[in-house]
């Protein structure tokens, strides 16, 4: 919901920094953006229906590029398989004009459609509309184990804007543990208050840290987030300077949450320091939420002033016992009988072991229910065998499959190593003494024994698999050669095979 | 008239010749055996295309073991889906070519055709160009065609800045957005530890391996039997169809089609003569020689890869006077694999050459591999010169030229790792390591062409 509401038009009109051409382009885009804010933001057919109406056209000065396109330029647009509903009645675009439309947010991005349908729901399995509900991108309204940091973060949020000042939160937990859901998911709801006049109307702001290519960009998010227009970075900032230390009146409350925070950190910290500085300005009314993976991130990472500008308000999501997964699995089911109760305990208890992340929960749920899928037709229920097969598709190893699938003469090799490095004692061996060890093994096995080049190319097959870790064969002789399997894992890999066959 | 069918069969011979060759080279969409592997990944594939699901899969192996073709193969059959072909954009990177995320946006936004890229020219930089494609993801929904994201040697993606590409692909693929399908093919069994913990986290950790079927020999022969014999005209037609098909398939990137092995393409071979080369084939690997020689190819690389480079080889021997592929030029040819290529190279130097690493060979083995300079092999050699009765009067300076050619030849390396301390030493004082094994030199001396006695008798023993 980008509103327009906050932006400074007066205080742009006294920038003196700002070049000419951009600082009429504002001007005249804010005007019709004030009237679009009363409109569903949502509605995209509607935005862009209002982009292209003659009307709106004759608002606006004509700028140069478009004075060219309706005289001199014939189109040379291709044909694109999207098309907005009233781009008949407007002159195609070269696609120079549609790269600035696109950066005053003028264009709205889409996708190629389907040409089809997609499936309805009431011709879905019951195995079917289970996996749809363990995707993990089905997020629940209300997430189930994480009530205690809704109420956290709910009540810094809320009294942050009923007292209409600004502040700083820092929420931390490792991946998967439910901070970015919980964080829009109280939003959201403070978003439907507002709507409803029982709260304060506020902004929402939001930006990741690792969908910006730089931590500058930053900046340019943020602006395109208010008004819809893509600006340099310097002018992002200028602008955003302005809007949150000059006092306006009638400015409400903003709301930004910056998810991966340790990512906008760079040497200056400039950024960071920034987007925690302007809430402590009065005029600013800015609320900033950050996220980020590790606990002691401003401790460890951040300069002190940065640190203190972010206070002590913060909050650490725990990883989810097996306790709770169970329960955010069951609730995803909702009261399907697609999965068996203690299917769901195995995958519950085998992750909250390892990680605690939802996320790899939800994953190897979906994948149980693929195999059962897959495996008969009758099958309407995932049982414990199909929950342990995925688990040994998604959490075991391969290293020991893969020593067994070698060739003769790379099995060899592998022994070679951990011989080498039995008798040297150090992990590092090198090339040469491996040789002498594949020599001895080959001839004691009978097998031919491989010439240097030969073996080294051996070296280099394993050291692409990473089963050991080689420097580049240019070093020939006297390359370093680590192993990468644990020398257990080769006799384990080796001797079950002889027995088998 | 007897010229006549003598012409006749080196035509047929040709077209086999010509047949074969094209298989082994082009045919980039079948794939033997990996059932399980490929249904997991083609409905993987269906679901993404067909329902909107939103996926992610790394497919690893070895190399050789065969995940491009896998691929491929998988969207050959998918071909035929109607809802797959019609409602799937196919983007396919490689990290080879896309070396940082800048070059891999680039190509994205026009393989997805992208409002903001025309005539293959993108707009804007790389910051405009990633929001925007992320806007137009997040615009999509279930109605929006699905995208199947092929990053081939996944492992060079983990290497970019931040690994932004990864971390975005992947979680558009955990939320509610464009349904899309990120394919990683990597031959690294550790990659997923190259993840960073985010992008780690949201990774489906589906994995599929590859391991090409390794175990039993008589696989290995029943596919070179396969690779080599000639198939039945309707199975020729069949592959011709499906090749047809391929053209659906509307990417830019992908070029499977192009090229493709095109069995229909050359005249048909006469079933009498297709008959009798499938009969010798399968008597010439029925014997012992043949056998032997192929398990000497299978102890060394299991992979495809490799066995095909080795019947190309076989094939291009094909001439009207040996219309057949015996045991004798399998055996042949085997054992130029076994070769070392280092003790050919040994046989191609002077007999001064020689001498030197003959003298370099005596030092490292009284000094147990030290380095060594010229000065010291120069002594070393001047001692045995004095007293042979072919090598006095040798100047030093054509010695030194000698061990330069043999330091350019790479039989002897310089021990310094930095080469710019190195250039201080003067070229006679640097240090050198020797890059052969005793075995090596000792094989060369033997198999060496006119050497003189005395050379030979001092390189059995470094006592004059």
């Amino acid at each position: 919901s980008r509103l327009a509401e906050g932006t400074p038009r007066r205080s742009i009109q006294l920038s003196n920094i700002v070049e000419k051409r951009v600082f009429k382009e504002d001007e005249i885009i804010s005007t019709p953006k004030r009237g679009r804010t009363k409109k569903v933001p949502e509605d995209e057919d509607e935005d862009e229906d209002e982009d292209y109406t003659p009307k709106k056209s004759i608002q606006k000065t004509p700028t140069r590029s478009r004075r060219m396109s309706t005289t001199t330029k014939p189109s040379t647009t291709p044909s694109k398989a999207i098309s907005t509903p009233s781009k008949g009645a407007v002159a195609p675009m070269t696609p120079s004009q549609k790269m600035k439309k696109i950066r005053a947010g003028e264009l709205s991005p889409s996708m190629q459609q389907r040409t089809d349908r997609p499936m309805e729901d009431s011709s879905k399995s019951q195995l079917q509309l289970a996996r749809e509900q363990l995707h993990v991108s089905v997020v629940p309204t209300s997430l189930p184990c994480r009530e205690k940091e809704f109420e956290n973060i709910y009540a810094f949020l809320e009294g942050k804007i009923q007292d209409q000042c600004g502040g700083c939160m820092y929420v931390s937990g490792v991946p998967g543990t439910g901070k970015t859901a919980t964080v829009t998911g109280v939003i959201r709801t403070l978003q439907r208050l507002a709507k409803k006049h029982e709260l304060p109307a506020f902004e929402f702001l939001e930006i990741n840290g690792m969908r910006l290519t730089e931590p500058r960009q930053a900046y340019v998010q943020i602006y395109k987030q208010l008004t819809g227009k893509t600006v340099s970075w310097e002018h992002a900032h200028s602008l955003l300077e302005k809007r949150f230390t000059t006092p306006a009146p009638r400015r409400v409350t903003t709301v930004l949450l910056v998810d991966e925070l340790d990512i906008l950190c760079n040497r200056r910290q400039d950024v960071v320091y920034n987007l925690l500085d302007w809430p402590t300005k009065s005029a600013a009314k800015l609320v900033v939420v950050t996220i980020a993976n590790t606990m002691d991130l401003p401790e460890r990472l951040l300069m002190g002033k940065v640190t203190s500008r972010l206070g002590l308000t913060r909050l650490t999501f725990q990883p989810y016992t097996h306790k709770q997964l169970q329960e955010i699995v069951t609730a995803r089911l909702g009261g399907s009988q697609a999965f068996k109760g203690e299917a769901v305990q195995l995958v519950a208890r085998k992750v909250a072991a390892v990680s605690g992340d939802a996320r790899r929960a939800l994953d190897i749920c979906r994948r149980s229910t693929e195999i059962a899928d897959a495996d008969s037709a009758n099958v309407k229920c995932v049982t414990m065998l199909h929950v342990q097969q995925a688990l040994a598709e998604m959490i075991a190893s391969a290293k020991v499959q893969a020593i067994k699938n070698c060739s003769r003469l790379e099995q060899i090799f592998l022994q070679a190593v951990a011989a080498e490095v039995t008798r040297t004692g150090v992990e590092e061996t090198t090339f040469m003494g491996v040789y002498t060890q594949v020599e001895t093994i080959a001839a004691f096995m009978g097998a031919a024994v491989p010439a240097p080049g030969r073996a080294l190319r051996l070296c280099a097959k394993l050291g692409a698999e990473r089963l050991i870790i080689s420097e580049h064969s240019r070093n020939d002789l006297f390359q370093k050669i680590l192993l990468n399997v644990s020398a257990d894992d080769i006799h384990y890999a080796l001797r079950v095979g002889e027995v088998s066959s | 008239m007897l010229g006549g069918n003598e012409k006749e069969k080196a035509r047929a011979l040709a077209k086999v010749r010509r047949f074969l060759k094209a298989r082994l080279l082009r045919d980039y969409t079948t794939l033997h055996g990996y059932k399980e592997e490929r249904s997991n990944v083609r409905q993987l594939l269906q679901r993404t295309a067909e329902m909107g699901e939103s996926n992610s899969l790394l497919l690893i192996g070895p190399r050789g073991a065969g995940k491009t073709t896998l691929i491929n193969a998988v969207l050959t059959d998918l071909v035929d889906n109607r809802s797959f072909v019609e409602n799937t954009l196919i983007v396919h990177l490689d990290g080879n070519l896309h070396t940082d995320d800048r070059v891999a946006l680039k190509s994205i936004t026009l393989q997805m055709r992208l409002e903001n890229a025309a005539d293959g020219k993108v707009f804007g930089s790389f910051a405009e160009n990633l929001a925007f494609l992320l806007q137009c993801l997040k615009a999509g929904g279930r109605q929006s065609k699905s995208v199947v994201f092929i990053l081939e040697e996944f492992d060079l993606f983990c290497a970019h800045h931040n690994q932004t590409l990864l971390y975005n692909l992947f979680d558009v693929s955990q939320s509610a957005q464009a349904p899309i399908c990120v394919l990683g093919v990597t031959c690294r069994l550790d990659v997923i530890e190259l993840l960073e913990k985010r992008v780690k986290s949201r990774f489906s950790h589906r994995q599929v391996f590859l391991f090409p079927s390794s175990g039993r020999l008589e696989d290995y022969l029943a596919r070179v039997e396969e690779l080599l014999s000639l198939p039945e005209n309707k199975s020729l037609e069949a592959a011709s169809d499906r090749l047809r098909r391929l053209s659906r398939i509307q990417s830019e990137a992908l070029s499977l089609g192009r090229n493709h092995f095109d069995p229909a393409d050359g005249e048909e071979i006469d079933p009498p003569f297709r008959k009798n080369w499938n009969t010798q084939l399968h008597k010439m690997l029925a014997t012992q020689h043949a056998q032997r020689s192929l398990q000497m190819l299978y102890d060394f690389d299991i992979s495809e890869a490799f066995l095909r480079n080795f019947l190309f080889r076989l094939v291009a021997q094909l001439r009207p006077e040996t219309p057949h592929i015996t045991a004798d030029q399998l055996r042949t040819m085997a054992n130029q694999y076994e070769c070392d290529d280092k003790i050919e190279l040994l046989c191609g130097l002077s007999v001064l050459e020689l001498c030197l690493i003959i003298a370099i060979k005596h030092h490292s083995e009284i000094n147990d591999r030290d380095p060594f300079n010229f000065e010291i092999i120069f002594a070393r050699l001047s001692k045995f010169a004095k007293v042979s009765s072919t090598m006095q009067g040798m100047e030093r300076s054509i010695v030194l030229k000698a061990f330069e050619h043999l330091r350019i030849g790479e039989l002897i390396m310089p021990v310094s790792v930095s080469s710019s301390s190195s250039g201080k030493v003067q070229k006679e004082f640097e240090k050198h390591k020797l890059a052969l094994t005793y075995g090596q030199i000792q094989q060369a001396v033997q198999r060496y062409q006119a050497l003189p006695t005395e050379v030979a008798q001092w390189a059995q023993s470094s006592l004059i």
